[in-house]
């Protein structure tokens, strides 16, 4: 295995270091500093995630205002090591209840330094689930050998749980009430032509889950997706129902799917961890239900007006509603003076980011809102460059509606005793970068 | 000040400092921007407070970096407000937003001169210090005399005045031609009278700048300026304020100072004491002290000093005064300090006289070469280098040499050259200088450039007593394991030339040397093994009767590389073992190299153009006049060796070509010889008088494919040798020996040969002057005119034109003026006479002076032989039997010009024409031959026909 770090530095936006581990002694203790010349103080931040400085490559990602580098001065792994950037975030996220950021870190630096030792090795990547860590790497404090009452709770043997027969799963976990929940979380991207033609347009999914079940349970998932269906068909000699079927791309499941099961039966049927995991991911580029059609007109009327209509039309269902819906729609940097009318919601302009910005909280399914505004600009100096018109961004939530059109059609739940369990469903479509042309 | 009661502004300046990060800063800056434009497009307008403060604003966003590309129009709007606070903001945003080139500018231009004449101080002053931050031309136009005369107004403040002399120095560097300053020579020396030191501060720079365009106009200030000086020096009447660390006003001193050396000497001999007698005190009274401030003023002070002590040639005491200021310094551990000096002195050398006294220092200058500082060794070694001469060469190159193996990487290139150089220049025998550079070699092998080892083989070759040394000395180092790929090089080189002298030595015998080098080859690159492979041919060659065993590994070896990749060793296995073959004609063939003609040293050359950008300007044109007769040095120890006449020599091997002569009847010969690739070889004329015509085909030989072996043909009959003066066979002037500072625009010799062939052209351009030439010719007379056009704006002086005629011509060349005045023509009319015919050619020495710089060319005067040709028409009976009657060498000559590109006959009759002999067509049967006539005058003889 290739190495993915010889040393983490994990900085505020300001770039000092909040805390570090050296996993090997190629690099310098001082390398952070490069990398605070190089990148952070100049345009170079943001541009691209790997830069090479001297012999060393610095990969950085910032997450909220913390700025999480990585520095090798060996040919590294970058997937590697963005990956477990990626997975140790998700590790502090669930010791630190949920947030990470520079007062998340400065809370619990003892946490940190044991975990960074815990999850890395000379370089190389260990355990990183949060669920065995967990076990042995507490936030109660530690209890004296000499106090006088031992624990109750026998000492969870996490070597055990690491090399048994299921690796993520402890064994006797009893709840009252066996329930799992189930999340379909889709992102739509899209690039849209003025004209309205689709230039690109893809939807990246992912199922969350979250499981509360006694015992071993063995879990089988069926979706409405083509290879299952046909599948099924093939064994039970019966023709397909008429409904839509999906056709996933690029699959990824989580370590607890049963993949021999899936190659042969194309079920997706596992053991699984406790608690919240992500399932599966996949990404679907045909046959995608856009939520919202956006068709603007911008006309520059001379050097100093222009005109901007622009009509969202809202194609799910009557009954449903999206949320939180953004429209951002650029204008030329010298913007002085802007007057809106719009049917519903609220726009204004925004400097600091040169758009009109048009907000509308509760977004009814098959209806269609129109913002008209006059822009007012300034004479400047510099010789007229032709504005480049970019793209109008979108931003939104669509609840109970997936953009893939997938649906979960069954979830069995398996396990010796047999209790009930309750099954939850959700279904949630939002924006990825979703941009029409102007 | 302005700033109070802007809440607006206080509080975006807190926004921006509070930012924790560079993103959030541009947001609040966006949204600042953004606000700003609102605001300006605001259909009720702003209150000139709202204006202000947002203009502010602008200025503030600007200076942080970011683009502002509106509100100019209100910035310059402000200019004209009537208030004090709006109208600072206006100034002020204006210089920094707006560059000359704005059209806005001209929007103020009016405000701005109703400030500048108006009769308020403080608007004045702003005003003043916007044009002089801006300084378009516009406003030098129209605001120039506006400020002139508030200069020199006598009821303005000091303030005032000195804003208005800064701003019109700012005004005048940009647009000399614009700022009419004629007679400013008399209101300069006024205001130089001025007792307030600011204003002499600022009025003195204005004077540096002016004195720089044109000094001559003012040379009414240099007692002014000596004053001035003197009044600083003795501290007199210098207000406290005006004193920095108890140093009078060291920034006027220094400006005087730089003044003062735009003035090319002081000849009132009152005014030199005076202002030496100040220069005396600086030096006399400058240490180095404990402050860092009042170091760098005083020594700020004492430098522009010693530029000036140097500029004006002192007394050698005052310069010995200098040398042992600057030894101090060289002594000090601070390294600025200690860099100061090493260059200064670097500098000091440029002047006479001083050599000696640096020579002192040496010890210390060479321990400043193990300075950990790189920069102040590069000064060491510069001063070393400068130094040297012929007394302490020895030293200073062997402890260079000692260097060498621990000096930086960095340096070594430079060092190895600067060694290389010394001892070319100053070898006191020839044996060290083979010595030194073989040592040079072998320390620093990657750093030798070829120029290098090229010049010591030249200087074996040239010199017989030195090749036995050599070809030791280099066996020696080729013994050693491990050798350098140049010392390989060099020493196949030698040893193949010379191996034969060490004969007798023990370990010296063909087989022995062939076994040392041949050790190497595996180890050498491709360059190199054609060098190896020539000197194979030459130990087999010097080894006759050849050791048939030697000769077996030798022709093995050839044999190997017949087919090897590289064109050149290829070619040079096969024609070795086909010329090895050949037994004796080898010998022949594989002569010994003939000596090298002496040329300036590539290396020395070298030198000098890399201290072009090194020194600086005033300091080279000292040095070139001392530059020839170091380089001199070098010349005149090779001619006592009996340099032969110059003869082109081809890159390594050289093949001599017997000439040939053909048959009267034109068949083309053909040449059993093998002609080497590569070689140039031209055909050596018997009779003198033919040599002429070779001579102008040479720059047609150029051109021509290597080893061509078309011959044109000419026979050349000449009635010529009527004056059988038997001219001496150099007669070529040499031209270019001079290193002159000036380099002349295009070739001087493609110009003389282009001349030769026409009556008018440019004979000789550089950057100051062009000569022309125009000439008219009749029988034996000549009259031409040469037009001296000085091609600037400043005239040139001490011209001198000097004819030096050779024997046969006689030449009145009228009175040449002694200066040509800028952009003017001078016509010199130029007798000739041709009394005998002869091949020497006239030479016309022109000097001239342009500022401190000498220039000084030699040119041949196209006053050549075929000048004094006229062209006539021979018929076919009148032909022949002068042909016939002319009887073999040497009335009848034939030549063959080898070498020359073959050439369309149309052409040939052209150059015929062009050489004024005249083309008789159809006399000869053979259309390949052209016949052409001529007739020859001169005074001494009468009329010759001349056929051709």
């Amino acid at each position: 295995m290739p190495v993915a770090a010889s040393a983490i530095y994990f900085l505020n936006l300001r770039g000092d270091v909040l805390i570090n581990r050296l996993y090997r002694d190629d690099v310098g203790g001082n390398m952070v500093d490069a990398f605070r010349m190089h990148i952070m103080q100049t345009k170079e931040l943001g541009t691209c995630p790997v830069r090479q400085i001297g012999g060393c490559s610095f990969f950085y990602m910032r997450i909220s205002n913390v700025y999480i580098v990585i520095v090798v001065s060996s040919n590294a792994n970058v997937a590697c090591a963005f990956k477990f950037v990626v997975e140790a975030v998700a590790l502090f996220k669930s010791y630190f209840g949920g947030a990470f950021d520079e007062d998340a870190i400065r809370n619990n630096f003892v946490l940190i330094y044991e975990l960074l030792d815990e999850i890395m090795d000379f370089g190389y990547p260990q355990n990183l689930s949060p669920e065995i860590l967990k076990l042995y790497i507490t936030q109660e404090g530690v209890r004296s050998p000499f106090s006088s009452k031992p624990s109750d709770k026998p000492v969870p043997n996490a070597t055990l749980q690491v090399t048994g027969a299921v690796g993520w799963r402890r064994e006797g976990l009893v709840y009252k009430k066996n329930e799992v929940f189930l999340d379909i979380v889709e992102s739509v991207n899209l690039l849209m032509s003025s004209k309205g033609s689709v230039l690109r347009c893809d939807v990246t999914g992912k199922i969350l889950m979250k499981c509360f079940l006694s015992g071993m349970p063995d879990l089988k998932l069926g979706l409405n997706d083509k290879i299952g269906l046909e599948k099924e068909s093939q064994l039970k000699s019966r023709p397909t129902k008429s409904g839509k079927t999906i056709e996933l791309d690029d699959v990824t499941f989580h370590q607890c799917v049963n993949l021999t099961r899936f190659n042969s039966e194309k079920t997706v049927s596992f053991v699984p961890p406790d608690g919240e995991f992500e399932l599966m991911k996949y990404r679907i580029t045909e046959g995608v239900n856009l939520p919202f059609r956006v068709l603007p007109t911008i006309k520059e009327l001379g050097r100093t007006r222009m005109e901007v209509n622009v009509k969202v039309k809202s194609v799910f269902g009557a009954k449903m509603f999206a949320l939180g819906v953004v429209i951002k729609i650029p204008v030329p940097k010298q913007t002085a003076k802007t007057s809106f009318q719009v049917t519903s919601g609220r726009a204004k302009y925004n400097a600091a980011i040169d758009c009109l910005v048009w907000k509308i909280r509760k977004f009814p399914g098959q209806t269609e809102p129109t913002l008209s505004a006059e822009v007012e600009l300034i004479s400047t100096m510099a010789e007229k460059k032709s504005w480049t018109r970019p793209p109008i961004q979108m931003e939104f939530q669509v609840p109970m509606f997936t953009a893939s059109g997938l649906r979960v059609r069954f979830l069995k739940v398996w396990e010796k005793s047999g209790y009930n369990t309750v099954e939850w469903v959700r279904y949630i479509t939002k924006a990825g970068s979703y941009e029409v042309r102007c | 000040m302005a700033m109070h009661g802007m809440r607006g502004l206080s509080v975006f300046i807190s926004d921006i400092r509070n930012c924790q990060n560079k993103e959030q800063e541009r947001l609040r800056v966006d949204k600042e921007l953004g606000n700003v434009r609102t605001r300006f497009k605001n259909e009720k307008g702003l209150s000139p407070y709202e204006k202000k403060k947002y203009v502010w604003k602008m200025l503030y966003i600007y200076m942080l970096g970011y683009d502002v590309d509106f509100g100019h129009m209100e910035a310059v709007s402000l200019i004209s407000a009537p208030k004090y606070p709006e109208k600072q903001v206006g100034y002020i945003v204006t210089s920094c937003l707006l560059n000359e080139n704005h059209d806005f500018l001209r929007l103020a231009i009016n405000t701005v001169r109703n400030d500048i004449i108006g009769r308020n101080e403080t608007f004045q002053c702003l005003a003043l210090t916007m044009v002089g931050n801006i300084g378009g031309r516009e406003f030098a136009e129209s605001l120039a005399p506006d400020v002139q005369k508030l200069l020199l107004s006598s009821s303005c403040r000091p303030l005032v005045r000195k804003k208005a002399a800064l701003c019109l120095l700012r005004l005048y560097r940009k647009n000399p031609d614009v700022v009419n300053v004629d007679g400013w020579a008399d209101r300069m020396s006024q205001l130089l009278d001025e007792r307030d030191l600011g204003v002499l501060t600022s009025s003195m720079s204005l004077l540096v700048a002016l004195v720089s365009n044109n000094h001559e106009a003012y040379w009414t200030c240099l007692p002014k300026c000596v004053k001035t000086l003197e009044r600083l020096a003795r501290n007199q009447d210098i207000p406290q304020e005006y004193t920095y660390y108890g140093i009078p006003s060291p920034w006027l001193q220094v400006k005087t100072m730089r003044a003062l050396q735009y003035f090319p000497t002081i000849e009132d001999p009152n005014t030199r004491r005076t202002l030496f007698e100040v220069l005396q005190r600086i030096l006399m009274g400058t240490d180095v002290v404990k402050n860092v401030n009042k170091n760098n003023a005083s020594h700020a002070v004492l430098f522009e000093a010693l530029a000036l002590v140097m500029h004006l040639d002192a007394e050698k005491e005052m310069m010995s005064q200098c040398v042992a200021l600057l030894g101090k310094f060289i002594a000090v551990r601070e390294p600025n300090i200690r860099y100061l000096g090493l260059e200064n002195m670097t500098r000091m050398l440029m002047v006479t006289d001083v050599q000696d006294i640096i020579k002192r220092h040496q010890a210390q200058i060479i321990t400043s070469l193990k300075d950990p500082d790189i920069s102040i060794r590069r000064r060491a070694l510069d001063l070393l280098y400068g130094m040297c001469d012929v007394t302490n060469a020895k030293d200073i190159v062997e402890e260079l040499l000692q260097y060498l193996s621990t000096a930086d990487f960095a340096m070594r290139e430079e060092l190895s050259l600067k060694a290389a150089i010394l001892a070319e220049k100053f070898a006191p025998d020839l044996s060290w200088y083979v010595d030194v550079i073989l040592q040079l070699i072998d320390k620093a092998g990657d750093f030798i450039s070829d120029d290098i080892w090229f010049r010591v083989v030249q200087f074996v070759t040239n010199n017989e007593d030195l090749q036995p040394y050599a070809a030791a000395k280099v066996k020696e180092y080729l013994d050693k394991p491990a050798v350098h790929e140049t010392m390989v090089k060099v020493s196949a080189y030698i040893l193949g030339e010379y191996s034969h002298l060490l004969g007798r030595r023990p370990g010296c015998s063909p087989k022995e040397i062939f076994s040392i080098i041949h050790e190497k080859l595996p180890t050498v690159s491709t360059t190199t093994i054609p060098i190896l492979l020539s000197a194979y041919a030459k130990i087999l060659m010097h080894g006759q009767p050849p050791d048939q065993e030697l000769q077996n590994q030798i022709w093995a070896i050839f044999n190997k590389y017949e087919s090897c990749i590289d064109a050149e060793i290829q070619q040079r296995a096969v024609e070795y073992f086909a010329l090895s073959q050949k037994g004796a004609a080898l010998m022949d063939i594989l002569a010994e190299m003939p000596k090298f003609p002496e040329r300036q040293s590539a290396l020395i050359k070298r030198a000098e153009d890399a201290e072009v950008d090194a020194a600086e300007q005033s300091a080279i044109k000292l040095r070139a006049q001392q530059q020839t007769s170091n380089a001199l040095v070098v010349t005149d120890q090779l001619p006592a060796n009996g340099a032969p006449p110059p003869v082109p020599v081809g890159a390594l091997t050289l093949v001599k070509v017997p000439s040939m002569t053909s048959d009267e009847d034109h068949s083309s010969t053909d040449l059993a010889l093998s002609h080497e690739n590569g070689i140039l070889s031209k055909v050596d004329p018997q009779p003198p008088s033919a040599d002429l015509l070779g001579d102008l085909l040479a720059p047609l030989a150029i051109e021509g494919p290597p080893g061509a072996t078309v011959q044109s043909e000419h026979n050349s009959v000449s009635g010529l040798e009527g004056g059988p003066d038997a001219v001496d066979g150099s007669a070529i002037v040499a031209i270019e020996e001079q290193t002159n500072t000036v380099q002349p625009i295009g070739n001087i010799a493609e110009r003389f040969h282009a001349l030769c062939l026409k009556d008018s052209g440019v004979l000789y351009e550089d950057p100051y002057i062009q000569i022309g030439i125009k000439a008219e010719w009749r029988a034996h007379h000549g009259r031409l005119v040469l037009f001296l056009g000085n091609k600037n704006t400043a005239p040139l002086v001490s011209v001198q034109a000097l004819i030096l005629p050779p024997a046969h011509l006689k030449m009145e060349l009228s009175l040449v003026p002694d200066t040509i005045p800028p952009r003017a023509q001078v016509q010199c009319p130029l007798e000739v006479v041709n009394l005998r015919p002869s091949r020497d050619v006239a030479v016309l020495d022109f000097s001239y002076k342009f500022a401190t710089n000498m220039v000084d060319v030699k040119l041949r005067l196209p006053a050549v032989l075929n000048k004094f040709l006229q062209p006539i028409s021979v018929s076919a009976e009148e032909f022949f039997p002068q042909w016939r009657s002319l009887s073999g060498p040497p009335l009848k000559l034939q030549e063959v010009v080898r070498g020359v590109r073959p050439m369309p006959l149309p052409e040939m009759a052209n150059l015929l024409n062009s050489f004024r002999l005249m083309i008789s067509p159809g006399l000869d049967p053979n259309p390949n031959n052209l016949v052409a006539s001529t007739t020859f005058y001169s005074e001494s003889t009468r009329a010759m026909l001349c056929l051709n």
